[in-house]
């Protein structure tokens, strides 16, 4: 039957017509906005082949990709601008690429994407430590540099690992802010963290309730960490929950930079600033609305863009050859304390907001 | 007296009850009005875009595309508020303007094209996030006029000002539904959509109709959510579309169409609002509580289909014995 | 012969044309980073995980229903196996302890499919209510046993499954080869597969002409949540790993997929082929596209247009074909419900 072939020749055209358009028309619009990696995988990708034939170590511009838990909060698209600036002060091409939401599961496939891309270094703050192990595995045994920044991973599958504060240090500087606050160590608690497997955050509140344990040990805390999945809307929900649910809650302690704002509109919409004590993790241009009317008491983080600027100053560093030791000066940064190990660095102390 | 039991949101309403008291007798926060307005703000959006849904369902139709729809109305809004300072009426029309819009290029696919409505809004709900997503990269919109966070915080003879706007669009949707031609078309389209166009329904425009009343719906909700919210992550309404079927459908709609009400609709979201609410305040831990939802889903879709089908046989043992 | 394959496959060969096309467009994009065994590897690793729960999907869609909670059932059953391979048992006897773990989560999954079917066959709750709730569930009872976090601390040799290879084919790519043809026999070529297709194309019809629709229906819920648990097996190797939503991206894809292979979403058509074509087609799209740096959200805005667009195709092409028989014979004019 003619007509069938015909049929299905026609078939064919049109769908094939329809992915080539889809992909010209959004590749065109797509290069222009996302000018970091797709033009610069274009160069790269010639400058890559260059140096693999000439052996010339000396010109080539190192590929460090900066990958955050996920893109789209204040507290990663901070870090990834600090990260850029590094990139352009330092000389290197960085692609700062992360996932939408805190999943693991896509970090680890675009960890392999990038492992094909040919990158020199991943810097990865991942949702869950435990699912990015295979993949960073394929990582190194490909010469990749592997690095983990803002949240841990098991320090014998990294090269380095970029803390911006010591965890214990937080996480008992948050609960002495907490009582500061309250006024009193004893009373009821309750506590809203992010994502229920972020290494950091468990670290800060294990550490912090520790520490509370046996500095204040009539603080009590009421129910286990509810998670809000970085949502501020979700920790909203769950604070207002909580306050009608407890009603002799003294603090609320929010963990994830969305955590503490959400918490704060619940106590805002309820009018209990002057009842109950907020203390949190939350960027400073955010916290400022809040503080102003005693919503949140106090915000407590670090410089953001120092921490992606530090990241890839730190790629670069090792990339380059260079040791880390305590106390050295990083290129266009300042001083970093380095562990025993060699391996952690501190960026430094943390920053409270208050009003 | 007798008919007013055999109705489907009698037994839900039956139910909520029920399940109002125990939860009080757990925790009695649970009935204090603050709490029960609470609920209701709280789910205002749900319930709007709830509505939305409801002639979808009702015509045998599904929407898989509400939860990107609302994120970008709710981008768009908050850029023009954030941007050009507008009012809030061009506020809420614009976002359901654009809602709209993306229910005709849904009505269109699914009428014209005869895609089934499943597959359309899947690809829909695709294009659409992912357009929001790469136009802010994920950012949240924050910054928005000190004018609007005072008009999310108005109160009317203490209801949020957001359940006054979830009453007039259910009175609306009630209206259309009830007394427009286009309105009984749904049902017709629900029950038999061969019949109905034999007796003279334009089947296409009352599809496109219904999927553009469904995304201006979204885009109303989206007004209400920043209203409360007083931000804007676009990250945020992922996976709601099926919240929101779950409630009109416990509220009485089904999948296969023909049936389905306003009131059965808020009955169905208080239900689910209800039952999570309750269980927070029973101190039920977290991971019960998805569980729990869940069984209770699955158990009110079965009680449902098990009580049709007890009337369906005994229909049919009247004919026989007859 | 030849002339029947392709009248009767001209759908899966128009797909196969389509990967084709789309692997060549693809290197055309990034020519010296898409051709290598590292991408190809990279592939290989990551289409099974995705292609089992397609192929699952398939099945229940198949049968005119729809299976919401497949990738909650591969996440459960992850667990199952992740909390018996963390535990003392498999440390010490570790290769016991793998099949041990394996077993386990086979046995859950085939509870859940079970409980799905049950509802659908024998309730007869429309199925995507049913596995709506069920999803939530299921999630519910994994987040209990994981308490939200991650399970970990499997003995080094599980990782094999999902990160090794076997004369150079990643170990997931054979297990996911060696599902398809078993679901190809199972479905297409076995007499419960003939069931299958006739209860989806018309249930009252098969049940009247004597065939037990509700427990067919049962044995497919049963058969898409076994797969599912296999997918889950392969997720929790290659992330090293157990938590809740790991993969919950892939239900609406795996939907995506399987319509795009040319299953009907109302039921009674759909083969194999169609949708692992389809699966590959998505996945070298997808991996192409990141290659050559393309934003991600770009990358989904493609696949959706992509679906819409094939389907319009479909649809265009179905009126051309009716009006041209219509032309052809005026009298006879077959069109069967199940297309």
């Amino acid at each position: 039957m003619e007509t069938k072939t015909m049929l299905n020749a026609r078939k064919i055209l049109a769908a094939v017509l329809v992915i080539a358009l889809t992909i010209a028309l959004t590749a065109c619009t797509g290069g222009g906005k996302s000018a970091d990696s797709s033009s610069g995988e274009k160069s790269s990708g010639t400058a890559q082949t260059e140096a693999l034939s000439t052996a010339d170590d000396t010109k080539k511009t190192y590929k460090i990709a900066v990958m955050p838990k996920l893109v789209g909060i204040p507290y990663f698209t901070q870090t990834g601008e600090g990260a850029k600036r590094a990139g352009e002060d330092l000389g290197v091409e960085v692609i700062y690429t992360g996932p939408t939401k805190a999943d693991a599961a896509e970090q680890v496939k675009m960890i392999e994407d990038l492992i094909n891309q040919g990158v020199d270094a991943i810097c990865i703050a991942p949702n869950d430590p435990n699912a990015v192990i295979p993949a960073l595995k394929k990582a190194r045994e490909k010469g990749i540099l592997v690095l983990d920044w803002d949240t841990p991973v098991d320090i014998n599958e990294v090269d380095a690992s970029v803390h911006q504060i010591d965890d214990k240090a937080l996480g008992e500087h948050i609960f002495d802010k907490l009582v500061e606050e309250m006024g009193t160590d004893s009373g009821d608690y309750a506590i809203i963290t992010g994502g229920l497997s972020a290494a950091n955050l468990n670290a800060w509140i294990d550490y912090g309730t520790e520490y509370a344990k046996e500095k204040y040990p009539n603080l009590n805390l009421v129910t286990d960490k509810i998670p809000s999945d970085e949502q501020q809307q979700e920790a909203y929900s769950k604070a207002l929950d909580l306050v009608k649910t407890y009603p002799d809650l003294k603090g609320i302690i929010g963990y994830s930079t969305p955590a503490p704002l959400g918490i704060a509109q619940a106590i805002r919409e309820k009018g209990l600033q002057d009842e109950i004590v907020v203390v949190g993790t939350a960027v400073k241009e955010d916290c400022r609305e809040f503080l102003e009317d005693g919503a949140l008491d106090v915000g407590c983080l670090w410089n953001t863009e120092d921490l992606g600027y530090l990241t890839v100053s730190v790629a670069k560093a090792l990339l380059d050859g260079e040791t880390l030791t305590n106390g050295m000066e990083m290129e266009g940064f300042g001083t970093i304390e380095v562990k025993e190990d060699g391996k952690t660095i501190i960026m430094g102390p943390p920053e409270d907001y208050m009003k | 007296m007798r008919y007013l039991f055999k109705k489907k949101e009698f037994g839900i309403l039956a139910v909520i009850i029920l399940m109002s008291v125990v939860l009080t007798m757990l925790n009695n926060v649970f009935i204090r009005p603050d709490n029960l307005i609470d609920v209701a703000k709280g789910n205002v959006v749900l319930c709007i875009m709830a509505l939305g849904m409801l002639p979808v369902l009702i015509s045998g139709g599904i929407d898989l595309s509400v939860s990107s729809t609302i994120a970008m109305c709710a981008v768009v809004g908050g850029k023009l508020l954030v941007n050009n300072g507008s009012n809030l009426f061009m506020m809420i029309a614009v976002c359901m303007l654009s809602g709209a819009g993306i229910g005709l290029f849904n009505g269109i696919v699914i009428a014209k094209m005869k895609i089934p409505p499943i597959v359309a809004t899947l690809g829909t709900m695709s294009i659409v996030l992912g357009a929001v997503l790469f136009y802010t990269n994920g950012d949240w919109i924050t910054n928005l006029p000190k004018w609007f966070g005072e008009f999310g915080m108005i109160k009317v003879l203490g209801l949020p000002v957001q359940v006054l706007f979830l009453i007039a669009a259910g009175a609306i949707t009630w209206f259309l539904l009830k007394f427009t031609l286009i309105g009984r078309g749904v049902y017709a389209i629900g029950g038999n959509a061969v019949s109905a166009q034999r007796v003279g329904y334009n089947i296409e425009k009352i599809q496109i109709c219904i999927y553009v009343y469904s995304g201006a719906m979204a885009g109303l909700a989206s007004v209400m959510h920043t209203s409360i919210v007083q931000q804007v992550d676009p990250n945020t309404f992922t996976g709601m579309e099926l919240n929101v079927i779950v409630a009109v459908v416990i509220g009485g709609a089904s999948t296969m169409g023909g049936v389905g009400t306003v009131l059965g609709t808020y009955l169905g979201v208080a239900l689910m609002a209800i039952l999570k609410n309750g269980l927070v305040l029973a101190k039920v831990p977290t991971f019960w509580q998805k569980i729990v939802m869940g069984s209770i889903i699955v158990f009110a879709v079965s009680f449902d289909v098990i009580n049709r089908k007890r009337e369906q046989a005994k229909l049919e043992r009247v004919d026989v014995e007859e | 012969m030849l002339k029947k394959m392709k009248a009767k496959h001209a759908n899966e060969l128009i797909l196969l044309v389509i990967l084709v096309f789309v692997i060549i467009l693809m290197g055309m994009l990034s020519p010296t980073r898409f051709f290598t065994w590292g991408n190809l590897a990279t592939i290989a690793f990551q289409m099974p995980e995705f292609g089992l729960l397609a192929i699952g999907m398939m099945a229940v869609i198949i049968t005119g229903g729809i299976n919401l909670s497949i990738t909650q059932v591969a996440t459960l059953s992850g667990i199952a196996s992740a909390f018996l391979l963390s535990g003392d048992f498999a440390a010490q006897n570790p290769v016991l302890g793998i099949i041990v773990s394996i077993a386990v989560g086979l046995i859950v999954s085939v509870f859940t499919g079970l409980f799905n079917g049950f509802f659908v066959a024998y309730v007869g709750v429309a199925a995507m209510l049913v596995t709506l709730g069920s999803m939530t569930l299921f999630e519910g009872i994994g987040l209990n046993m994981t308490k939200g976090g991650s399970i970990a601390g499997f003995p080094s040799a599980f990782s094999f499954i999902g990160n090794e290879s076997i004369l150079g084919i990643p170990v997931p790519m054979l297990i996911y080869l060696m599902m398809i043809v078993i679901s190809y026999f199972m479905l297409e070529r076995s007499n419960w597969g003939v069931k299958v297709y006739l209860t989806g194309c018309n249930e009252v019809a098969t049940r009247f002409s004597g065939i037990n629709t509700k427990r067919t229906l049962l044995k497919v819920y049963v058969f898409s949540s076994v797969l599912a648990s296999i997918a889950g097996l392969v997720l929790i190797s290659r992330y090293n790993s157990a938590k809740v939503d790991y993969g919950s991206s892939y239900m609406m894809q795996s939907v995506a997929a399987v319509v795009l292979g040319g299953t009907s979403i109302n039921g009674g058509y759909g083969t194999v082929a169609g949708t692992v074509i389809a699966v590959a087609i998505i996945q070298v799209v997808s991996t192409g596209l990141n290659l050559f740096g393309l934003n991600r959200y770009l990358i989904d805005i493609i696949i959706g247009v992509v679906l819409i667009g094939v389907l319009a195709i479909r649809f265009f092409n179905k009126k051309w074909e009716t009006a041209q028989l219509l032309k052809i014979s005026q009298s006879d004019t077959k069109q069967s419900q199940c297309r």
